[in-house]
């Protein structure tokens, strides 16, 4: 791209941010021997540095503990995390990518898809968009 | 010299301060505001958010803002993506999320009952993990 003066300009990438959130049938602590539980940290320790190497993070994200409260209408309120179906919310990240395609081939390394755990890749809107 | 902890007598004594923990509100909702309201709907539902967010900063118990999550998804599982949308648990999708300080989980839910969220959904809060 040339400008009108005939200096090359150079072509900025517009990223946006996703988030990106995984679950998982059970909480890791309840069912991994500390072995397990150490390689999967690494595993993530491996990822999540990867993307931050490669710009690709947008903050750390969130570690979600085990315990919960669900709120429903009526301020009816019960103990323990969202339990509708059999997975819950382990974590969320925010990613940078410059389409969902691009943020969905991201997710795809993520660990949690080896130990039978799900990504959700969704866009974020900007404040004050409507 | 043993373990003499020297106090500066001219400074006075630091308040003990309240630790708290942070709490994140998942917000899922039955179908997303773009879909369900008309745009003047939506615009009035995100005011009364708003106000309501801003009680909660001049409480001085923003963590984050969190983020809205827009109609567009994919859910990855094996490797492969399974679903072109947001992942559906039951009839609700995860709508955003924000992060609060509070003295409890107890305490955190008790402020999420006042949250106007725009449509029909439920709460959902988790403590989180604090350091990585």
């Amino acid at each position: 791209m040339r400008s009108s003066l005939g200096y090359k300009t150079k072509k900025i990438k517009i990223m946006n941010e996703f988030a990106l959130i995984f679950r998982n049938d059970f909480h890791p602590e309840t069912g991994y021997s500390p072995e397990k539980l150490q390689d999967i940290m690494k595993q993530w320790q491996v990822w999540m540095g990867g993307m931050a190497a490669k710009g690709q993070l947008a903050n750390l994200g969130t570690r979600l503990g085990g315990e919960g409260k669900t709120l429903k209408p009526s301020n009816l309120v019960t103990n323990g995390p969202y339990a509708e179906i059999k997975e819950m919310i382990t974590g969320v990240i925010v990613v940078k990518a410059g389409d969902i395609d691009g943020a969905t081939e991201i997710a795809k390394g993520c660990p949690i898809l080896n130990n039978g755990g799900s990504v959700e890749v969704r866009n974020i809107i900007p404040i004050g968009a409507n | 010299m043993s373990n003499l902890v020297l106090r500066d007598r001219h400074q006075p004594k630091k308040p003990k301060i309240k630790t708290m923990n942070e709490f994140v509100m998942l917000i899922r909702l039955e179908g997303l505001p773009e879909t369900n309201f008309s745009p003047e709907e939506m615009q009035a539902g995100m005011a009364v958010w708003e106000k309501w967010v801003n009680d909660i900063i001049a409480r001085d118990i923003l963590v984050s803002r969190g983020n809205r999550l827009s109609n567009d998804g994919r859910t990855i599982r094996d490797g492969k993506v399974v679903t072109n949308g947001p992942f559906v648990e039951t009839k609700e999708i995860l709508g955003g999320y924000l992060i609060i300080r509070a003295n409890s989980i107890d305490e955190a839910a008790d402020i999420a009952k006042s949250a106007p969220i725009v449509g029909s959904g439920s709460i959902e809060i988790r403590g989180l993990y604090s350091g990585k």
